[in-house]
């Protein structure tokens, strides 16, 4: 099953990086990625919430319940 | 029992010649994927999971909001499997 | 229990659900689907994020087009509930408080 090391693989350089994770909403939030588990809930430190763009919230610490998230990505963005 | 062994059988042909066979022989190249909202997302395929739950690379997010088409640009992405509708191998956007 | 709150959480958070393990009997934030947010003291929780709350303020925000100008006008009700059961369906994020530290 060597399709399946990309993944772990990625989810291990992740840890403790600073991420972006999309909800399906639309809604991102930016912050170091303290946790991931297999329902893709994520723990969230320094985190940020964008709508549409602009900053909208700090949080300390953010449980995002996995259910609601479209993608985790590497916080390099490119437009 | 045969019945058990005809399952086997069967299963191992949709393991080999399956829907999934079709994801697997995309790694390595572009895929196009359609989300169940109006999103759609073209990158480069890593790897997926039994969720196809996916690794993407070089990703472009196309999304269709009230102001019109948004494009993100991505580098690396773990997409969530559950929402996604259609794939489409080899794929750039349309149009 | 008291211990384990007074233990800094980047050691202790191994999954995200330890995070809300630690924010247990404290004063939490809850963004919820439909333009709700709640902020509560977390009694109880489960694997689902079904959770119980304590002098709750719910905060409802609507979007009205007022129909002269098409301007959008976010509408913002509060209510305080003494006692809520969440169903973990509806949780979008969870946030202790801020920790000094």
């Amino acid at each position: 099953m060597s399709r399946k090391e990309a993944l772990s693989t990625f989810i291990q350089q992740i840890h403790s990086r600073p991420v972006v994770v999309k909800l399906n909403s639309g809604v991102d939030y930016r912050g170091v990625l303290a946790c991931l588990d297999g329902y893709m809930n994520i723990a969230l430190e320094q985190t940020e919430e964008y709508v549409n763009g602009q900053l909208k919230n700090k949080f300390g610490d953010a449980f995002i319940r996995g259910n609601n998230v479209l993608y985790i990505s590497t916080q390099k963005r490119r437009f | 029992m045969i019945t058990n062994d005809v399952q086997m059988t069967f299963f191992g042909l949709i393991l080999d010649h399956g829907p999934i066979k079709l994801v697997d022989k995309c790694i390595g190249s572009r895929i196009h994927i359609i989300m169940k909202n109006d999103k759609e997302i073209v990158g480069t395929l890593l790897g997926f999971d039994d969720f196809v739950n996916m690794l993407l690379e070089d990703v472009t997010e196309y999304e269709t909001t009230p102001e019109g088409r948004r494009i993100t640009r991505l580098d690396q992405i773990l997409l969530n499997g559950n929402n996604i509708t259609m794939l489409v191998p080899g794929g750039d956007m349309p149009e | 229990m008291a211990d384990e709150l007074d233990v800094i959480p980047s050691i202790t958070v191994k999954e995200p659900l330890d995070l809300v393990r630690l924010s247990l009997d404290e004063k939490i934030y809850v963004k919820m689907r439909n333009d709700r947010e709640l902020k509560g003291r977390l009694h109880a929780y489960d694997q689902h994020m079904n959770m119980i709350l304590s002098d709750v303020e719910e905060t409802i925000t609507t979007v009205e087009i007022d129909e002269e100008t098409y301007e959008e006008v976010y509408k913002s009700t509060k209510r305080n509930i003494p006692m809520l059961f969440v169903r973990g369906d509806g949780v979008i994020l969870v946030s202790p408080p801020i920790r000094t530290s």
